[in-house]
């Protein structure tokens, strides 16, 4: 077995990210004030967000930086009043060791660095459509051509991009019929999944999702939709049905994030259902479950249209990344 | 204690209580909020500003009002972002007395309810909070103010009202070419222009109140393609806008609210308003909650939205040609002229006068369409948040930004 020379290789991402800005904090590098944001950062790190909110949280508790009223964090102790700067973290040369810079590249495959564009694509889309340019998602990104090809490959697979007549990736527009049109095939396919998975649904799992459920647990209606696919629903004795019921739901879920990310309200208004639901399939004949699911999801599908017209609120501040472009 | 014969200097009037109330130019008017403010005891604190951005910032930041008043189309909006909180219609005094056209979608049985999003459409709170036309306890908005919409036209264009009837489709006539403007909202501007497209029959839409992605396309091309043409001078987000494009001849025909033909000065003869062929697009205002009211605070709210009924309001309301949903409460608040001109349509029998006491209408003027019963009755759309809102809106800011930056108007086209 041959191990690594880079001795930073098997540390965890936060724990590289943590330790640049920590040196350039110290150093002076990023001046007393600078207002630190996720999505620069990232950029910077080429990695996704998650574990730069985690390597945040790590200066916070450290004290190097501080919440203020604004959205990230103020680089400096709190308590001194340091008035904010806002700068683009471009201009301020980050000092990266090598070593870290190697540490941080080596996990440059599609994976590191999807959830950032998925997060892009899905949000753009409510804006109206747009084009997407290979070599310039690849230079925004850092990485080659063959991720850059990865990342869109994924994309269209979730539905989020298509080719046009010419061949050129597009993204959006996201309209109301979309959106009705997946939870129809919703409608039409996992009340019929539900009924097929009944002997083989994971009814002890289930039971402790009520449990968690009742003991206050808080879950999100994402989690628990996630649950009633994977224990119930997805145990239907048909691989092709599942695939496709999965599939449909990508597009859903990927938008239902972007909004969330936009400043849209969650909406957990449907957890009640989702006890109801896991309620009747342990306790009931699956024919109320799966008449009961039918209901939910066409509630599911005018709630979600509801929150499709909301979006109309969040203004377009012309700030897309620079790989989409409007059309 | 105070002796006998003696009083302390009397403080500055300040109430103590304070109501914050966001919201447009239909209400936020001076006559209604020093007479709030004279009943209740209170101080009305008012936020006024244009649809748009009423509605954005209702939606995002509510801790910033307490009351908000505006229209039953954009709830689906600021309903749906949690901004707001149920009204229980048991501590609503006039309930009872509120008009049909709100509580029921239409002034009677058998009229006609409109395309789009009639108020008691949004009116009740469903289970799962939804908004529907099943009555609960609870409502989204208390319906006020309302009016049935139409456009402004120069009769010296188009001819005077004995021999023409107007149509919606003069919005896009060949005779106005470069002398016609549209209210840029996109829940209001976008169903005059689609109206226009409909009547003009250049377009055929399966159901006006709520478009398909195909049909918002081809009405957007089609005003793209008279803009290029050079057929719209302006759009406007407010009544004074809209004024002075009148007043400065520069439209010829154009979206207009009912207060704007009162601010025309000497171009008043030559700009009237119409009484449409295909029917009025109307709108019904109201006055919501804001979620985080509670205690004194939510009382004091309530207070004032009983307030908003109980006569003097709709009087103020009726002076610049609004009707309000309890009209007989506020008809002991006109004089039988005033109201024999606004909610009757019959002649002015002396010069009547706006909210603010400058003449408004001439003695013998008759109101365009007459009265609020043949008004109402002839309502063909609602002012409407579609499902495609969403891109149907972006379209039309950009065709408004386009509008108003002249890009690429094709000089010297047909």
């Amino acid at each position: 077995m041959i191990r690594s020379a880079n001795p930073f290789a098997t540390e965890p991402r936060y724990e590289l990210i943590t330790r640049v800005l920590r040196s350039n904090i110290e150093r002076g590098t990023l001046p007393e004030g600078l207002v630190l944001l996720e999505g620069p950062i990232s950029i910077a790190m080429k990695t996704s967000r998650v574990p730069v909110q985690a390597a945040l949280r790590h200066l916070l508790a450290e004290g190097l930086i501080h919440r203020f009223e604004g959205r990230g964090y103020l680089v400096g102790p709190a308590g001194k009043a340091i008035t904010p700067l806002r700068r683009d973290l471009q201009e301020f040369q980050l000092n990266i060791p090598g070593e870290v810079d190697d540490a941080l590249r080596t996990r440059g495959t599609w994976r590191h660095v999807y959830e950032q564009v998925e997060e892009q694509v899905a949000s753009c889309q409510i804006f109206g459509e747009f084009r997407i340019v290979e070599t310039e998602l690849s230079e925004y990104l850092g990485v080659s051509r063959t991720v850059a090809r990865d990342v869109l490959a994924r994309l269209q697979e979730r539905g989020l991009i298509r080719k046009s007549a010419s061949s050129h990736w597009i993204a959006g527009p996201l309209t109301a019929r979309t959106v009705r049109e997946k939870f129809e095939m919703r409608r039409i396919m996992e009340p019929a999944a539900l009924r097929l998975a009944a002997p083989h649904i994971r009814y002890a799992e289930v039971e402790h999702v009520l449990e968690m459920m009742d003991s206050g647990s808080i879950l999100t209606s994402e989690s628990l939709s996630e649950s009633l696919l994977d224990l119930c629903i997805a145990q239907a004795p048909n691989a092709t049905l599942v695939e496709m019921i999965r599939s449909n739901r990508l597009l859903l879920s990927s938008v239902s994030r972007a909004l969330t990310s936009l400043g849209l309200p969650n909406d957990d208004e449907t957890n009640d259902q989702y006890r109801t639901i896991f309620d009747l399939i342990s306790r009931h004949p699956i024919d109320s479950a799966v008449e009961y699911l039918r209901d939910h999801i066409e509630i599911l599908s005018r709630r979600n249209l509801a929150r499709l017209k909301i979006v109309a609120v969040v203004q377009e501040t012309g700030a897309f990344a620079p790989y989409l472009i409007p059309q | 204690m105070v002796p006998q014969g003696q009083t302390l200097a009397s403080p500055p009037r300040l109430h103590s209580r304070r109501l914050r109330v966001r919201g447009t130019s239909i209400t936020l008017l001076r006559q209604v909020r020093e007479q709030a403010q004279a009943d209740l005891g209170i101080t009305v604190d008012y936020e006024l500003l244009d649809f748009p951005t009423c509605q954005r910032r209702a939606a995002t930041e509510p801790q910033g009002y307490d009351v908000y008043e505006q229209c039953f189309h954009n709830l689906d909006i600021v309903w749906f972002w949690g901004a707001l909180q149920p009204i229980d219609i048991n501590r609503i005094t006039e309930w009872d007395n509120i008009s049909d056209l709100a509580k029921q979608g239409g002034i009677s049985k058998y009229a006609w309810r409109g395309h789009g999003d009639a108020p008691v459409r949004k009116l009740y709170v469903q289970p799962g909070g939804f908004l529907g036309p099943k009555p609960s306890r609870y409502i989204s908005m208390l319906p006020t103010v309302h009016n049935m919409d139409s456009f402004g036209y120069d009769p010296r264009v188009f001819g005077f009202a004995e021999n023409v009837t107007p149509s919606w489709a003069w919005l896009l006539d060949k005779r106005a070419k470069g002398r016609i403007a549209l209210v840029d909202e996109p829940a209001i501007g976008f169903f005059d222009a689609a109206l226009a497209a409909e009547a003009a029959g250049e377009l055929d839409f399966a159901d006006i109140g709520n478009m398909t992605i195909e049909e918002i396309n081809a009405l957007m091309a089609l005003l793209e393609d008279r803009r290029r043409q050079g057929y719209f001078c302006g759009a406007w987000r407010d009544g004074d806008a809209a004024a002075q494009l009148v007043r400065d001849g520069a439209v010829a025909v154009q979206s207009m609210w009912s207060p704007v033909y009162c601010q025309l000065g000497p171009q008043a003869g030559t700009f009237l308003e119409a009484a449409p062929l295909e029917g009025y697009r109307a709108w019904h205002g109201g006055a919501s909650l804001s979620r985080h009211l509670a205690g004194a605070d939510l009382d004091m709210a309530y207070e004032y939205l009983n307030w908003w009924l109980s006569g003097y309001a709709g009087s103020v309301m009726a002076r610049q040609g609004y009707y309000i949903a309890t009209p007989e409460r506020s008809r002991a608040h006109m004089t039988p002229q005033e109201w024999a001109y606004w909610y009757d349509g019959a002649a002015a029998a002396q010069d009547l006068t706006g909210p603010a006491g400058d003449w408004v209408v001439r003695a013998g003027a008759v109101r365009a369409g007459g009265s609020y019963r043949d008004r109402a009755s002839r309502i063909a759309i609602w002012n409407t948040v579609m499902d495609e809102y969403n891109y149907a809106a972006r379209a039309w800011e950009r065709f408004i930004l386009r509008v108003q930056s002249g890009r690429a108007v094709d000089e010297g086209a047909a």
